[in-house]
């Protein structure tokens, strides 16, 4: 089977970031000092996943691309997938915001109609057929990794001690 | 200013004085031209057609630079640059790694770990002075015990985080894309929408965030704050020029809104100072003794950028907070269903 359309600048790019990410190796020359600086860095999306999604339901997808959502705050992919009773579902895989994916050089012609994609995610805490992606699979192995490494968890300024939300 | 305010202000102003004693020397330390910068044009000290210094342009303040310096970096305010990059390398390899994978995440923490670094716009670098933290007063680069009115808000907002959420107006501002983020005020790096933009016309300044598509518009030389009981998302800002420097004051928050744990009473600083044609120093003091138990004050170097800046139309399709307000009637059922043994 082949990817009926391809993406155009934003799988090269990010192969070459993972790609450089592999050769990363840090030396850790005040260890302990930079881990723990590491640990308490705030970092902060829109809104926070955790509310919206369940750990739960976790999920793997195979379908075809029927639009991409290019809004704010969060783009959106909507992807059908079909069962094996033949029934179409009608998915929606929750992306980053728009600037940011412009900058990266994501645009709205990235991820086609037509594109056939895996899902790996967590599904919505109501049981709808939404999803918030970890990562997705091109037809040809590509994978375009979504997850995890910065928390969805907003701050709202009111703890100044926030930071990350601690494993359950 | 009104009397109401004079004890405060001779508080804040005696602190603006300690706490710049305490910046300049970061500061100048920012503002150092290494090797790197020695081909850009020195600073002139370009001034608008009316006269007063021009700091228009988009601004980018991204950094990993953390607000707050970590415990056991007590005794270091500046890294080496050595261990500069080797937190630059650390942090940017933590940002694009898999957690789940490489450190064994819970699926619960997975979930609330959103992204990697692919989809956010953090920046890769510390600020330029290679400081350990943005805040530069107090010394440990903390943000200051709360005071006990300060916890007791804090409590109270936290319980009242711990159960699902009766509606948007349990949510915090930020989801309900009124307010916030990194716009604050005061304007903080975060994920990403890292750019502010000013603009300049005789008697007025405005500051437009990306962050919210978020726009103060201040008014210069105005006089006093609006009357006490006039509250405002933003505060009530009020500019001034000092020399080269834009201070902006804000006062009359609403409440509603808080930055690390700041009220309502929470009296705003903000600096704006251009140090050369492509770097704006912004620094900012959040004095509250409503909140906490001393003033603070950060510093945050900005980088000319060419933008654009990008709308940020947060309403647009914010299906978000629909999102999880069904999650959280979901959670409701689910209780009621143990409750009742009735299976949903």
């Amino acid at each position: 089977m082949r990817i009926r359309q391809t993406t155009a600048v934003s799988y090269g790019r990010w192969q070459a970031e993972n790609c450089a990410m592999r050769r990363i190796r840090v030396v850790v020359g005040i260890g302990a000092s930079v881990l723990l600086m590491l640990s308490t860095v705030p970092v902060a999306a829109h809104h926070a996943f955790a509310a919206e999604f369940d750990a739960n339901r976790p999920l793997t997808l195979t379908g075809t691309v029927t639009k991409m959502e290019w809004i704010n705050p969060h783009a959106w992919i909507h992807v059908d997938v079909t069962r094996e009773d033949g029934t179409v579902e009608q998915w929606m895989i929750e992306g980053g915001t728009p600037n940011t994916l412009f900058r990266r050089g994501v645009t709205r012609d990235s991820l086609m109609p037509g594109t056939i994609i895996a899902v790996d995610g967590y599904q919505a805490k109501d049981g709808s057929f939404k999803a918030n992606g970890r990562s997705l699979t091109l037809e040809n192995g590509e994978q375009l990794f979504l997850g995890s490494s910065g928390t969805g968890a907003p701050r709202d300024g009111l703890d100044p001690q926030e930071r990350r939300r601690p494993p359950s | 200013m009104d009397h109401r305010y004079s004890g405060l202000a001779l508080v804040f102003v005696a602190t603006a004085i300690a706490s710049l004693v305490m910046v300049l020397p970061a500061a100048g330390q920012a503002l150092r031209v290494d090797d790197a910068n020695a081909t850009e044009p020195a600073w002139t000290g370009a001034r608008t057609p009316w006269g007063v210094p021009d700091l228009q342009g988009i601004w980018d303040f991204r950094t990993i630079t953390p607000l707050q310096r970590p415990d056991d970096l007590a005794d270091k305010s500046v890294f080496t640059l050595e261990e500069a990059a080797e937190y630059e390398a650390a942090r940017v390899a933590s940002l694009h790694k898999d957690q789940r994978v490489e450190d064994g995440l819970t699926p619960e923490t997975d979930v609330a770990n959103a992204y990697n670094h692919f989809w956010w716009d953090y920046g890769d670098t510390l600020v330029e002075d290679r400081r350990t933290s943005l805040i530069v007063d107090p010394p440990d680069g903390r943000i200051p015990l709360l005071t006990l009115d300060g916890q007791l808000r804090l409590d109270q907002r936290r319980e009242a985080r711990r159960r699902p959420a009766h509606g948007p107006e349990d949510r915090n501002v930020w989801e309900r894309c009124i307010v916030g983020g990194n716009a604050g005020p005061p304007i903080t790096p975060s994920a990403y929408n890292n750019n502010v933009q000013l603009f300049q016309a005789p008697g007025v300044v405005v500051i437009f965030n990306e962050m919210i598509h978020d726009a103060r518009i201040v008014p210069i030389d105005e006089g006093s704050h609006l009357p006490d009981n006039i509250r405002q998302w933003r505060g009530d800002p009020r500019g001034r020029w000092e020399g080269q420097t834009l201070v902006v004051e804000s006062t009359n928050f609403n409440g509603k809104t808080a930055f690390r744990g700041s009220g309502a009473d929470l009296h705003l600083e903000e600096r704006f100072t251009r140090v050369s044609i492509g770097r704006l120093l912004y620094q900012f003091t959040i004095d509250d003794p409503k909140s906490f138990t001393k003033p603070w004050s950060a510093v945050i170097p900005m980088k000319a950028t060419e933008g654009p800046i990008f709308e940020y139309a947060c309403h647009e399709g914010n299906y978000g907070m629909v999102n999880l307000l069904a999650g959280a009637r979901a959670q409701d059922a689910a209780a009621a269903a143990l409750t009742t043994g009735d299976p949903q």
